[in-house]
């Protein structure tokens, strides 16, 4: 009997282009598509990455604020906003009472939550099976004009803000962080339209003379 | 394009919601007598008027009450169950 492998959710659409695949966080993820210059050319103008990879827990219920600050989490103050952690993680708050928290490659405080027990009512675990992506570039605006039915620009993504959305008709959570020194934004959705996402995105992104990137760009691996 | 304000979300088009009904007050099953409870498990108000309805904002998962307007089409003010009095 062959053990099972875990495979991102959008690894179908990635194979047609035979990407250099790795296992991360128990994932097979695409670790790049092409040289690290190209990666890099593109990054610039505009790509996208998949980051499904990333370990994520979800919470909710009205003592779920205050069972995540008795585990140390910092949290945003208000709804529709995030925050990160000193360690990096990253917590959203997705309304009154839910939260997403998501980890990087480096750190567990994901694993440490689900470990955590719940011994109180009105907390709830969420069990997330998200396609995340990150894209970035300086083309942005004209992708997000194409498939989203909001004006991205301005404050609307500014001052730790997110917004849930529906891009290309799917509901996703969005927002904008710098990560490694670049603004990117990240979007997150449910893991079953992430192929459809991929695509979608992917084929407006070379129309403007992107491409993909793999999860190498943004996070070295050993 | 049609918008509308979800309470937590903001100002989106109408595209990202569903509409969930008229909200409507229910007798108590446990009190009320046979006609009533038929009443209000088969009957509905479609004379226009303001009207005070269910809506979905899918991509953030927020169920609303919308106070609508059904002879004008317009939206008088929204809020979370519960919570009109903030409004």
């Amino acid at each position: 009997m062959q053990d099972a492998v875990l495979m991102s959710p959008v690894a179908f659409a990635h194979a047609l282009r035979k990407p250099v695949n790795g296992e991360v966080n128990g994932m097979e993820t695409a670790l790049s598509f092409d040289a690290a210059d190209v990666e890099a050319k593109r990054s610039q103008t505009l790509s996208i990455c998949d980051v499904s990879n990333l370990n994520r827990f979800g919470v909710k219920g009205p003592q779920a604020a205050n069972w995540l600050q008795a585990a140390g989490i910092k949290l945003p103050g208000t709804t529709n906003s995030w925050t990160p952690q000193d360690n990096g993680s990253l917590v959203m708050r997705l309304g009154n009472t839910e939260f997403l928290l998501e980890d990087q490659p480096e750190n567990d405080l994901t694993g440490m939550l689900n470990d955590t027990a719940v011994n109180e009512g009105g907390v709830h675990k969420v069990l997330r099976n998200d396609a995340a992506f990150i894209v970035s570039g300086e083309l942005t605006p004209a992708l997000f004009s194409e498939v989203c039915a909001i004006d991205l620009e301005g404050a609307t993504l500014e001052e730790n803000r997110l917004v849930m959305t529906v891009i290309a008709g799917v509901s996703a959570t969005l927002l904008k962080q710098t990560l490694n020194g670049q603004s990117v934004y990240r979007i997150w959705c449910d893991g079953t339209f992430g192929p459809y996402l991929w695509k979608t995105l992917l084929g407006i992104i070379e129309e403007q003379g992107g491409g993909p990137v793999g999860f190498n760009f943004y996070y070295k691996l050993n | 394009m049609k918008l509308l304000e979800c309470p937590i979300n903001g100002i989106r088009p109408l595209s990202e919601f569903t509409y969930g009904g008229e909200y409507r007050d229910m007798p108590n099953p446990d009190t009320c007598s046979d006609k009533e409870w038929a009443a209000y498990v088969h009957y509905r108000n479609g004379a226009p008027g303001v009207k005070k309805e269910w809506w979905y904002h899918g991509p953030s998962g927020t169920w609303f009450i919308a106070e609508r307007d059904t002879m004008a089409d317009k939206v008088i003010r929204t809020y979370i169950a519960g919570q009109e009095e903030a409004k």
